[in-house]
C-alpha cells in the first residue's frame, strides 16, 4: 500500500491504541511474507490463508472492522484524513462485545468424524481444510484423499480444485513428497481457474510458474534487494523455507524470443554412459495443456539419490540440460545450466537443482501429447568421498497440446 | 405445483454440478460482521481471529506479498 503518510499515521494510531492493524496474506508460500513486512519495517499480526478460506478472488483488500467486528468501508485507496474523520472518530452501535477469547484450532479428531458421518463434500473439505492449515506435512496425504473425496461428488468446485492444489504443492515442498506433486497442483489450479477464469487469485498462481508471456509482473523479484536493504540495517534476513525459483523472479515478455540457436550440442551421439538411478528427475509444465502458437513454461528438478547416497560433483565442471524441440517448436535456450544451491558446500553437495526453460508450440500443433527429447549432462558422486562419474540422463517431456 | 417439483429437483441437480454444495462464500460488504475464521499467525503459527481483536478499530489488508 504505497500511500504518503499512511504508515507514518497508521504506526502513530496503534501507538496511542486508537487502531489496530491487521493482515492476512494469500501466499503458497507464507514465511516470503515474513521477509517482506522485515524489509517494509511493518510489525502489526498476519494471518495466513493460503488456501484462501476467506474465498477472495482478488487482492488487495483493505477493510476498516469496527470495535464490535462489522465492516464498515471497503478502502480503495486509503487516505489518512479521510479516515480519521469518518472511521476513527466515530462510535458504532453493536452488540455487547464479549471478554478477550482466544481462537483456538479445529479439533481434527472431531471434523473426521463429522466427514465420515455426514459424507457430504463440504464435511470432507471442512476436514481437508484443517489439515491442510493445521496439520503437520506428513498428514498432507489425508488431506488430499478428502479433498479428492469432496471433489467426487463435487466435480466442478473451483475453490476444491484450488485448496487441492495447494496442499499438492505444499507436499511437494516437504519431505513427504510423492512423484508428480508439482504438476498435480498446476493441473489443479488450471482447472479451477477453467472453472472460473475471473478469479484473479488462481490466475496468479498459474502466472507465479507460468511463461513469461503470460506474466503481469514479476512475483518476487523484491527478494534480493530486500535481503541486502535488511543486511545493510544490520539485521539478520527471515530465512525463507522455499527459495523463489526462476519463473518467480522472470520479468514478462511481449515476445517469445529465443537465444542459444549457435550452442552446441554436449552430447549428439549420445556417447555418454546413462545414470538410471544416482539422480531423480520431475518434470513439470505450466500451463498443463498449451494451445497452439502458446508457450509454457518447464521445469525440471534433479534430485540426488538420498537411498544411493549420490552427491554433485561441484568441483569438475558444470551440469547442464540440453533441449531438442521437435520441427515447428521452439524454446528460449536449448542449453540450461543447472545451478547450484546458493550455500552449497564447494566439493559436493545434494541440494535439488532445478533448470527452467520455455517452449512455444507452432500454430499447426495438434492436440494431443507430444514428447520434447531432452537430456542431462552431470558430474555425480556415489558417496560423499565415493567414486564420481559424468553422466548422462534422458529426461522425458511430455507437453499436452489442447485444441 | 408438478413443474415447481421438476425446478427445485433440476435447481438441485444443478447447484450440486456447480459447487453450490458447499456454504456460500463470506460476504464482504460494508454493514456485514467479519468473518470469525481462525487462522495460523505468520509469525509461529498460534490460532489467531479477527475476533480477538474486538472493542478495538481494525485496518485489515488482505494482501500478498508478490
Amino acid at each position: 500500500m504505497h500511500v504518503p503518510g499512511w504508515h507514518k499515521a497508521t504506526a502513530e494510531w496503534q501507538k496511542q491504541g486508537k487502531l489496530q492493524m491487521l493482515g492476512i496474506i494469500q501466499e503458497q508460500h507464507p514465511n516470503r511474507c515474513r521477509l517482506f513486512m522485515q524489509w517494509k519495517k511493518m510489525n502489526w499480526p498476519i494471518m495466513v490463508d493460503s488456501l484462501d478460506l476467506l474465498e477472495v478472488s482478488v487482492v488487495p483488500i483493505t477493510l476498516a472492522i469496527d470495535e464490535h467486528g462489522i465492516i464498515r468501508h471497503r478502502l480503495r485507496r486509503p487516505n489518512v484524513k479521510w479516515l480519521e474523520e469518518n472511521f476513527l472518530s466515530k462510535t458504532y452501535e453493536g452488540p455487547p462485545i464479549a471478554a478477550e477469547s482466544r481462537a483456538a484450532p479445529p479439533v481434527m479428531d472431531t471434523l473426521r468424524q463429522q466427514a465420515q458421518r455426514k459424507n457430504t463434500p463440504e464435511a470432507w473439505r471442512k476436514y481437508a481444510d484443517a489439515l491442510a492449515t493445521w496439520a503437520p506435512a506428513k498428514q498432507l496425504d489425508e488431506a488430499i484423499k478428502s479433498y479428492d473425496r469432496a471433489l467426487s461428488r463435487v466435480p466442478n468446485d473451483g475453490w476444491t480444485h484450488f485448496r487441492l492444489a495447494v496442499a499438492y504443492r505444499k507436499r511437494f515442498d516437504s519431505p513427504y513428497r510423492k512423484t508428480d506433486d508439482f504438476q498435480k497442483a498446476v493441473d489443479q489450479w488450471a482447472k479451477a481457474l477453467d472453472i472460473d477464469p475471473n478469479n484473479y487469485i488462481w490466475r496468479r498462481r498459474i502466472q507465479q510458474y507460468g511463461p513469461r508471456l503470460t506474466k503481469p509482473y514479476p512475483f518476487y523479484d523484491w527478494v534480493p534487494q530486500a535481503r541486502k536493504e535488511v543486511r545493510a540495517r544490520g539485521e539478520v534476513p527471515v530465512k525463507l523455507a522455499v527459495e523463489p525459483g526462476g519463473a518467480e523472479f522472470a520479468r514478462p515478455q511481449r515476445h517469445f524470443q529465443t537465444t542459444g540457436a549457435e550452442q552446441k550440442e554436449p552430447d549428439p551421439k549420445a556417447r555418454i554412459i546413462r545414470d538410471k538411478t544416482l539422480i531423480q528427475t520431475e518434470v513439470t509444465v505450466v500451463p498443463p495443456v498449451i494451445e497452439p502458437g502458446r508457450t509454457a513454461r518447464v521445469h525440471v528438478v534433479f534430485r540426488p539419490n538420498t537411498q544411493k547416497k549420490a552427491h554433485w560433483n561441484n568441483e569438475s565442471g558444470r551440469s547442464v540440460l540440453w533441449i531438442n524441440p521437435p520441427a515447428g517448436w521452439k524454446v528460449d535456450d536449448r542449453l540450461q545450466t543447472l545451478p547450484n544451491a546458493p550455500n552449497a558446500p564447494k566439493a559436493v553437495s545434494r541440494e535439488t537443482r532445478t533448470a527452467e526453460f520455455e517452449v512455444k508450440a507452432p500454430d499447426s500443433a495438434e492436440a494431443g501429447t507430444i514428447e520434447l527429447p531432452a537430456y542431462a549432462l552431470y558430474y555425480v558422486c556415489e558417496d560423499a568421498g565415493g567414486k564420481c562419474l559424468y553422466r548422462r540422463q534422458d529426461v522425458s517431456i511430455k507437453l499436452r497440446v489442447g485444441d | 405445483m408438478k413443474p415447481h417439483v421438476f425446478i427445485s429437483f433440476t435447481s438441485l441437480a444443478m447447484s450440486v454440478a456447480t459447487g453450490t454444495a458447499f456454504a456460500a462464500p463470506p460476504d464482504l460488504s460494508v454493514g456485514n460482521p467479519f468473518p470469525d475464521l481462525v487462522l495460523p499467525s505468520l509469525d509461529g503459527g498460534r490460532a489467531m481471529s479477527i475476533a480477538d481483536f474486538r472493542g478495538k478499530k481494525v485496518i485489515l489488508h488482505v494482501f500478498a506479498s508478490w
